[in-house]
């Protein structure tokens, strides 16, 4: 019986971590995210707005802030 | 369009209707930037001198102040939310100033360099340590972008918020 383990499932879906430019962000990332920007012509912010409608379809109402931006330190 | 997308290009003719030209920061900033995440954080660095004429005009719309101080201010408009940051210390001007234009589904606008904007967000962080997703941001905008950034004006801005070491540790 052939079985496959993950790197092989890697060398079938191209998907190797290593080779992956991949950034994950903790909360709500992506974490096979493609090239973006002028070189690929995909615009983020157009990946963006797909994203954000499939979010806002699973969770249609966000909290909004209900108390002010905190801080003592404004430098910039 | 969604309803998102419809009060950033609402909020993107209110400063063209004003003469202002804000720069748009913080969670749509980053995506601008590349790192695509969900967000519904509507934030723009605007001139100190437009926080009135600003103010009214979104009022005007509907929206209602939640806090305004001489650095920043929050807006509130039934599920919606706007906040923003005004320049008028050297650092912040500059950065509003040399935002680049960018064409997007709601309209022209204007995003602050990746450089500015991982300032923002120490500061936000320092401003508030609870808010670790800014500093997961800037991880996420440090590599993607290592190789371009200008280093020394992050550097600056590590120092200015007395983080120095920080820089080295997010760089990993």
């Amino acid at each position: 019986m052939n079985f496959s383990d993950n790197t092989d499932t890697h060398v079938e879906t191209g998907l190797s971590r290593a080779d992956a430019s991949a950034v994950l962000v903790r909360e709500a990332g992506v974490p096979f995210q493609p090239s973006l920007g002028n070189a690929s012509g995909i615009d983020p912010i157009a990946e963006w707005l797909s994203l954000m409608e499939v979010v806002q379809m699973l969770c249609p109402v966000w909290l909004v802030r209900d108390t002010p931006m905190r801080g003592k330190h404004w430098k910039l | 369009m969604s309803n998102l997308a419809e009060q950033i290009r609402e909020a993107l003719s209110m400063f063209a209707r004003n003469g202002t030209e804000p720069a748009l920061i913080g969670g749509l900033a980053v995506v601008a930037h590349q790192v695509v995440r969900a967000t519904k954080d509507v934030d723009f660095l605007v001139a100190a001198e437009s926080a009135d004429q600003v103010h009214d005009a979104l009022l005007d719309l509907g929206y209602r102040c939640l806090y305004r101080s001489e650095d920043a201010a929050n807006y509130v408009r039934a599920a919606e939310g706007l906040d923003l940051l005004y320049a008028h210390r050297p650092l912040a001007r500059r950065l509003l100033a040399q935002a680049s234009e960018r064409e997007t589904p709601m309209g022209r606008m204007r995003i602050i360099s990746v450089e500015g904007l991982i300032g923002f967000k120490l500061q936000g962080f320092v401003n508030d340590a609870t808010r670790t997703r800014d500093l997961d941001d800037i991880r996420a905008l440090l590599k993607i972008h290592r190789a371009s950034l200008d280093m020394i004006e992050l550097r600056e801005y590590f120092a200015l918020f007395n983080k120095p070491e920080l820089l080295n540790e997010l760089l990993g």
